[in-house]
């Protein structure tokens, strides 16, 4: 029940009912002031003799009984209404179209009536001011009429009086409170918005771990409940990210040990093939102890590559863009791999100019991660080449480094792109920091593009 | 010759890097675990360290190295590859390698770490000239002179030294001998390089003491 006083569908009841309440009051307390009012105003007529209907009827009967009567009689007809209605006059026109009689008639009469103007004096008085009733004197048409007029202000009520004097303060009696109600509605609205504002700005407000924080509650009605929730999810979503966080972690702390523990005993494979190379040894021999020490370096190679895809299938690789130097990245990633291709003997080719923008968005642990997976591919796969060229070209699109060799090239991997774990890693960053690659290789040769879109 | 702390709690791969470095004339104290690790510290040159240790870990262990003593190099010798392990490693340690590694790496990788933190003093052959990387005396052997450099040539060259068989980028070399940030287009570095070359190369049309890697830096090898 509480609950339901503080919603704002409660308060907005409480307006609407008010300002119903208070259109009523307005009538009643008017309907009142209206009534004492005309109290103090005296009527000049009963309702009974103000009644239109009855005078034209009598009137009409009246004339009727008139027939062949004088002028004394017709004056003393005149004489006993006048008793009744003294705001009354009235006249009489003979079958000649003269004026015989007439009492109290205060506009001009012609004396002559013709039957234009009689036609005339029968449109105007039509449903008009003053009221007016023309009977026929006797039984037919040939014996003139009489006239009886009255100004029709005097058969108004008293109520009516007042309506007339103070209707224009009960309209705009009514137009204020309608306004009153429109303007509180106004300011009901106004204050919502104004919250519903507020609790949007709030909401969007971002801790430093990118969660939204929680929002002060200072009411309890529905935009309170809805803070509430809000505040509610916050601390769900802060508690799924922790939970995230540690599993991450986990995980993490998982994949490192793991790495560990399968690279000692590599180790000391190592240790035992080096310790034999020593000694004496046929060449067949030597060349075995040189096979194992490559696979060791190339399953070392595995782990590595296969513990960074589980982090990054899972995407708890993290990944933290910064504005970089990407010429420099890559220059300096190629001075500590030209000595490897060096003794390889490799004829290593760099053509680095500069773009227009040499800073790109990258993740430099991401770049250099990508150059080390190409460039040890190039190491290991197109190593019958012994060749390796490095270079960036720019276009009006885009600007991208090139690395060429003339290896056998990657037989099946351009139709299966990214079937190499390595280059499913390439794929992945590269796509991740939002640049492209491409792929280009045959028989004497692979090219390879990084490609970042202008 | 330089004596070397080495802390490694796997007994084959402990005593077969310690056999190694020991066959290369170097002087090794290994140890199993960082503890009383304070007596050696006096009397070593560099220390290379495992970070899965028993006790305190290899990060701890090189920490407390660094804060006692401070121009000590320390190598990080680690089965742990995670980014995340090379980062804390190199926030303290001056070089970090992975297991499994070849001895020549690591002997090379001492090397460098040595002579950049000066506790090498052996004397420098590189083609024709005689360096004492201490005093940077350079020796002409053709001419039994001495070659003097000046201001920025000098540190140049000793930048060079200092960072033996590593190939140096350029804006690697205006930075670390500037100390300011290189700019694109910059030719002062260029102009010092041939200057140090008409001086210390018997062909300076045809270097090889400085050697060019083409589009990528410089390099002094040994």
């Amino acid at each position: 029940m509480m609950r339901l006083f503080r919603s704002l569908l409660a308060k907005y009841m409480m307006i609407i009912i008010l300002a119903i309440f208070l259109m009523q009051l307005v009538y009643l307390i008017l309907a009142v002031f209206v009534f004492s009012l005309s109290k103090g105003i005296d009527e000049t007529y009963s309702s009974d003799e103000a009644d239109y209907e009855a005078i034209e009827k009598q009137w009409h009967e009246e004339g009727k009984q008139l027939q062949g009567a004088t002028v004394q009689e017709v004056q003393q007809l005149f004489e006993e209404w006048k008793d009744k209605y003294a705001d009354a006059s009235m006249f009489w026109v003979n079958q000649d179209g003269d004026l015989v009689t007439q009492l109290d008639v205060t506009e001009e009469l012609p004396a002559e009536w013709t039957p234009e103007y009689t036609a005339r004096f029968i449109k105007e008085r039509y449903d008009g001011d003053p009221f007016t009733v023309i009977a026929f004197v006797g039984n037919d048409e040939s014996n003139g009429f009489i006239v009886f007029e009255i100004p029709r202000e005097v058969f108004k009520t008293p109520l009516e009086m007042t309506y007339d004097k103070f209707g224009a303060v009960l309209l705009i009696g009514s137009i204020i409170i309608i306004f009153l109600f429109i303007f509180l509605s106004f300011l009901f609205f106004k204050g919502i918005r104004k919250r519903l504002l507020h609790l949007q700005e709030a909401m969007e407000i971002r801790d430093v771990d990118g969660l939204p924080v929680q929002i002060e509650v200072n009411k309890q009605d529905e935009i309170g409940r809805l803070q509430q929730a809000f505040n509610q999810m916050v601390d769900e979503l802060r508690e799924s990210k922790l939970r995230e966080q540690e599993e991450e972690q986990l995980r993490k702390e998982l994949i490192a040990n793991l790495s560990h523990d399968l690279r000692t005993p590599l180790t000391k494979i190592n240790a035992q093939i080096y310790e034999l190379e020593k000694a004496d040894m046929p060449a067949s021999t030597a060349n075995s102890l040189t096979v194992m020490e490559r696979s060791i370096a190339d399953i070392d190679k595995l782990i590595e590559n296969l513990m960074s895809y589980t982090l990054l299938m899972a995407s708890k690789y993290k990944l933290d863009l910064e504005e970089r130097d990407v010429i420099r990245s890559v220059r300096e990633s190629l001075a500590t791999w030209y000595p490897a291709f060096e003794k390889e003997g490799f004829t290593v080719e760099v053509e680095i100019g500069t773009f227009k923008h040499n800073n790109w968005l990258v993740d430099p642990i991401w770049f250099n991660r990508i150059l080390d997976n190409l460039l040890q591919n190039v190491l290991r796969h197109a190593n019958s080449g012994k060749y390796l060229a490095v270079k960036t070209e720019s276009t009006a699109q885009y600007d991208a480094f090139i690395m060429q060799d003339k290896g056998n090239g990657m037989k099946g991997i351009t139709e299966k792109k990214g079937a190499g774990i390595g280059l499913s890693i390439v794929d992945m960053m590269v796509k991740g920091m939002e640049m492209d690659w491409e792929i280009h290789s045959n028989d004497h040769g692979t090219m390879i593009k990084i490609i970042k879109w202008k | 010759m330089a004596r070397i702390l080495y802390i490694e709690d796997e007994m084959e791969i402990g005593s077969w890097v310690a056999e190694d470095l020991t066959s290369r004339g170097y002087e090794v104290t290994w140890r199993q675990s960082g503890e009383n690790l304070e007596h050696y510290l006096k009397d070593i040159d560099i220390a290379v360290l495992d970070v899965m240790l028993p006790g305190l870990d290899g990060f701890s262990l090189g920490k407390r190295i660094k804060r006692e003593v401070d121009n000590l190099p320390i190598l990080m010798l680690s089965a742990r590859t995670a980014v995340e392990d090379k980062i804390e490693g190199l926030s303290f340690a001056d070089d970090y390698l992975t297991k499994p590694f070849h001895p020549e790496e690591l002997a090379a990788r001492i090397e460098v770490l040595l002579r950049r933190f000066q506790k090498n003093e052996d004397i420098l052959e590189i083609g024709h000239l005689k360096i004492d990387p201490k005093t940077m005396l350079i020796i002409n052997q053709n001419t039994d002179e001495e070659i003097l450099l000046t201001g920025k040539q000098f540190y140049l060259f000793q930048y060079f030294i200092r960072h033996l068989n590593q190939i140096l980028t350029k804006e690697q070399l205006y930075e670390g001998v500037w100390g300011e940030k290189y700019m694109d287009g910059d030719k002062t570095l260029m102009v010092h390089i041939r200057y140090l070359r008409e001086k210390l190369e018997e062909n300076p049309a045809k270097p090889v003491i400085i050697e060019t890697i083409r589009g990528i830096g410089y390099r002094v090898k040994i």
